[in-house]
């Protein structure tokens, strides 16, 4: 098949404009976060220089032969978990995580490059040669590569991003069409574990539940005994690490399950933040005119709660303006997975459609105050410069496979 | 283009519902929240916009023993800034009606601006009546700029003090961090003496008024009318020990000198007076200090900052000669009768040490009397370095006495290690000692451990730690709570010391050294001393109690470069003797203490 030469055939606006304007939008909402703040106000420009940067790569990466992402994949994968060692050894600690390396001037959170690479590196194997995804050892080691970042993340310990990578390695086994059975072998920990949090009881309707669900699956009984043991072994595991966590992360599951428990403590931020959304009203307060905004009720608004300056200052209009050019991006990136030319590339976009997907939800949920308050930022809204960057890098990524999609058919 | 098992229709209806679920989720939530509940979070976000105005709370009053008002409060107008409002252009005329360098409001701004914006700074505090007239005029014109009443220190009750009372000073953003839940920025601090010491009861606490304010932090009205309003509670009022009669005579004494002065009660160890010379103008602390005064005195030669009482260390000189005739007699080396020839002086190794006079054949008590050199120069032999360091630890030198302010210094009392360390083991000159036993060499004391050893020959070795405070006054119970002298006894015989003051006895009135004291009703004991000073001329010194059957007032005198103790210095405690046991005493304690409290009243709006 022949290029096409028009433009919209080659880069598909549809994903980089409402990109584009959720950064500007975030780049308000940061100034109007920090304009009063006395040590965050220089905020604003160092997030417009990264956004420059950031497009500047995007154009880079897009402008690369198509090849590259795969050549790179294992390579970008290993060199992300070498990162990932070296932030546990040398790591500046920051909120209680140690996940900032610093090389003179520059600091950046090695996770960040690890979610590409794992992304790579993932739809890499699950589509080389004749995998078979309902093959026990194709699955287990599948997850291997996606759960050894998440362990070391898990040292850090940053909760939150080991839970995008969790859902990115999901997605992916889960788009390589593993069978009913093999995702519930895979899923089931997770819920049995889950359960475990919210009492004795609960997690015993759920083994009980496991128990019912492998008895429909007619699986020999090794195999049943297996699956069992696997879910009951993941639940003590997590009791354990629960024990592991920092006490504020402890704190944070325990007031997400419980609100009333703690009110001041990790609930302050949660409860803030619907007070500054839900004053908001339909058209908003306008902007820099939000009381909870400006005079600071919430601490670090302009990283994890900047999408409660758009719904304190711009109202449900903003808000919903905001969401809507979420769900194009996400949109047009599951139609793009049926357009590209190879598995490799379809895997690839689901990947990045996972961490976007699972960023956005943790991070609007928590500022809505539906799901608990998890440190994530909100893509290309919050500020953060690895986060942008890698961000747009992915789109890069995305348009670029876009771009080549017609090429050797 | 893609086979159709990958990425299945299935997979892809799957994930569209995921994403489109979630969106109907979030958009039902926020418009529950933002169009249904607005009025409630807004009623809530609005209570955010309750803002509490601090109002300090006066200090507590010093009283003397006598409750005598020794420092007060009185209110003053302290000038702010709130940074948010304020407009630079505004500072150069503001510095000039203050009567401050250029830049000075610029500095404070500086130093404060990691703060919010809308904490308003205290720029000048007691500032002239004429600055706030000056402000009402102009108000409207002063955007960001408002007066507060606050009370400050009144230092003007005839005391100085400057030394043991200590100052305050606005709190430093590095003790703020660490204590963040008691102090807010601008908050003042007890940073030395008995300011410092007591701060936790003096600072009282602070009063809230909860305003409403818009979101530019104008204020629009009371909250719940006042109701959670808090007034501020004024500090605990301590009474201290001291007796503002002596003190004064103390501090009058010491004009135009450098010295130090500490008069105890032997059998408690209070702090009758104390005076370290030159004082500074604690009146200059009270508001903002300013550079100028820092700088002066900072650099002034006299060091006026400078605890001597406490902190200075010098050679006792001969005032530490009892310390060698106790140990030696309670140690049974010698009797009081034991004779020394005095030639003027004594040879010891290829070394003369002088005495100065020829005493001819004396016994102990001629000895202190006359303050022979060369009884001791052999005394010290005789007892040996280690008993002699031990008989100087039980008397109190070579540490803190544990007086109830911060600035104190322990002194130098050689021992066996420190010769050891300073030329090797066991390799030290004997003649160490020689020195040593007239109250020389290495030997660093200060005052209030003069005062102290002197306290101690009063009482039999049975005293209390030093301290300043008798007692404090609840603000809100009026409960007055005394505290508590912590005694202890030093484990000597009545005996030794009856031969040691008869000694200090004669030195007054006999023909002692210090015969030129000598009063007609009081018996006072004590010891001169002239402190070698290697920078100039000697440091004269007297330390002595009164009266001698039933000591009420043990003292020590230091008067720099000044020469002989019996001179200079003895006079100077001879005076504050006579204040403190000759006036129309006991007063009765006034019941009504809290009404004598300036500023004792909860603070005005």
């Amino acid at each position: 098949m022949q290029i096409n030469y028009k433009l919209q055939d080659r880069f598909d606006l549809a994903i980089f404009f409402p990109a584009l304007a959720l950064t500007i939008i975030g780049l308000m909402a940061i100034y109007s976060a920090t304009v009063n703040h006395p040590t965050a106000s220089g905020n604003f420009n160092k997030q417009l220089v990264s956004a420059m940067i950031a497009v500047f790569v995007f154009i880079i990466v897009y402008s690369l032969p198509q090849r590259t992402f795969q050549i790179f994949a294992i390579p970008t994968y290993l060199v992300s978990l070498l990162l990932l060692v070296a932030v546990l050894i040398m790591g500046k600690t920051v909120y209680g995580s140690r996940s900032w390396l610093s090389f003179g001037p520059i600091g950046f959170q090695p996770s960040e490059i690890a979610k590409l690479g794992t992304i790579l590196a993932l739809s890499y194997w699950l589509t080389y040669k004749n995998r078979d995804i309902n093959n026990i050892k194709d699955i287990g080691f599948a997850l291997l590569i996606g759960f050894v970042p998440v362990l070391l993340i898990l040292f850090e310990p940053d909760t939150g991003t080991a839970i995008v990578f969790m859902i990115i390695t999901i997605s992916l086994i889960y788009w390589s069409g593993i069978s009913l059975f093999g995702l519930f072998v895979v899923l089931s920990p997770g819920i049995v574990t889950f359960a475990s949090l919210l009492g004795l009881h609960v997690f015993i309707f759920a083994m009980v539940m496991v128990a019912v669900a492998l008895f429909f699956f007619k699986r020999d009984l090794f195999n049943s005994a297996t699956v069992f043991i696997l879910n009951l072994g993941a639940s003590f595991f997590f009791d354990y690490a629960f024990k592991l966590l920092k006490p504020h992360q402890q704190k944070r599951i325990e007031s997400f399950l419980d609100p009333s428990a703690d009110p001041l403590g990790s609930g302050y931020n949660a409860l803030q933040a619907k007070l500054a959304i839900g004053s908001g009203g339909i058209f908003g307060k306008g902007f820099l005119q939000g009381n909870q905004t400006q005079l600071r009720f919430i601490p670090e608004q302009w990283t994890d709660f900047i999408y409660c300056v758009i719904g304190e200052e711009f109202g449900f209009i903003g808000s919903i303006i905001v969401l809507v050019l979420f769900l194009i991006i996400f949109i047009r990136l599951l139609n793009l997975s049926s357009l590209a030319k190879d598995r490799f590339s379809v895997l690839v976009i689901v990947g990045i459609l996972s961490l976007l997907f699972s960023h956005f939800s943790i991070n609007i949920g928590m500022n809505v105050g539906i799901t608990p308050v998890i440190g994530l930022p909100l893509p290309f809204l919050s500020f953060g410069g690895s986060s942008l960057l890698v961000n747009m890098t992915m789109l890069g990524i995305v348009l670029n496979i876009y771009k080549n999609r017609k090429l050797h058919t | 283009m893609n086979d159709t098992n990958f990425g299945s229709i299935f997979r892809k209806r799957l994930v569209f519902l995921v994403i489109t679920i979630f969106f109907a989720i979030i958009v039902m939530q926020q418009f529950s929240m933002q169009v249904i509940d607005q009025p409630t979070y807004s009623e809530k976000a609005d209570e955010n916009s309750v803002k509490p105005i601090y109002q300090t709370a006066p200090r507590g009053v010093f009283f003397d023993r006598n409750d005598e008002v020794l420092v007060g409060n009185k209110p003053s107008f302290t000038l702010r800034i709130t940074p948010a409002d304020y407009d630079k252009n505004l500072t150069p005329y503001l510095e000039a009606i203050i009567g401050v360098e250029k830049g000075y409001i610029n500095k404070i701004l500086k130093q404060n601006e990691n703060y919010s914006k809308y904490i308003p700074r205290r720029i000048a505090k007691d500032v002239d009546f004429r600055v706030i007239a000056w402000y009402e005029e102009n108000a409207s014109k002063l955007k960001g700029v408002d007066y507060v009443i606050e009370t400050q220190r009144d230092y003007s009750f005839g005391i100085t003090g400057s030394h043991m009372f200590g100052y305050t000073k606005e709190i430093s953003s590095l003790l703020l961090q660490r204590r963040k839940n008691e102090y807010m920025m601008g908050d003042e601090i007890g940073f030395s003496g008995i300011e410092k010491t007591y701060e936790d009861i003096l600072r009282g606490e602070k009063g809230i008024k909860y305003v409403l304010v818009d979101s530019h932090q104008k204020t629009i009205g009371r909250y719940k009318n006042g109701d959670e309003d808090k007034n501020a509670i004024k500090g605990y009022d301590l009474i201290l020990t001291i007796d503002k009669d002596a003190q004064q005579v103390a501090e009058e004494a010491f004009k135009d000198k450098r010295g130090a002065l500490v008069a105890l009660e032997p059998s408690t160890g209070e702090v009758i007076a104390f005076v370290s010379a030159p004082e500074y103008n604690l009146a200059d602390f009270a508001s903002v200090t300013s550079n100028e005064i820092w700088t002066k005195l900072n650099i002034d030669e006299d060091k006026p900052m400078f605890n001597r009482a406490t902190m200075s260390i010098y050679s006792p000189g001969s005032t530490f000669k009892m310390v060698s005739a106790l140990a030696a007699l309670e140690e049974g080396i010698i009797d009081s009768s034991y004779r020394v020839h005095c030639g003027g002086g004594f040879q010891f190794g290829d070394r003369f040490f002088k005495c100065l006079h020829v005493h001819g054949t004396v016994d102990l008590k001629t000895a202190i009397e006359k303050s022979c050199n060369t009884y001791f120069y052999q005394l010290a032999l005789k007892i040996g370095l280690d008993r002699w360091s031990s008989y100087g630890a039980k008397l109190g030198f070579g540490h803190k006495t544990g007086l109830d302010i911060s600035e104190e210094s322990p002194g130098i009392l050689p021992t066996r290690k420190y010769y050891d360390k300073a030329f090797g083991l066991n390799r030290w000159p004997k003649g160490i000692l020689v020195s040593l036993g007239i109250g020389q060499g290495e030997l660093s004391v200060t005052p209030i451990q003069l005062a102290q050893y002197a306290a101690l020959f009063a009482n039999y070795g049975q005293s209390a730690k030093t301290h300043f405070l008798k007692g404090y006054v609840e603000t809100l119970t009026g409960k007055y709570t005394e505290v508590q002298p912590r005694y202890y006894d030093i484990g000597v015989s009545k005996e030794s010391f009856d031969v040691v003051r008869e000694a200090m006895y004669r030195v007054v009135n006999r023909a002692g050294t210090a015969g030129n004291i000598r009063l007609p009703d009081i018996a006072i004991a004590g010891k001169t001393g002239t402190a070698q000073n290697p920078h100039g001329e000697d440091h004269a010194v007297f330390i002595g109690f009164a009266p001698y059957d039933n000591p009420k007032i043990a003292i020590a005198v230091i008067v720099e470069n000044a020469g002989f103790g019996s001179v200079n210095a003895a006079p100077i405690a001879r005076d504050v003797i006579k204040a403190y046991l000759q006036k129309d005493k006991p007063k009765e304690k006034s019941a009504n203490l809290a009404a004598k409290s300036l500023g004792g009243e909860k603070s005005a709006d």
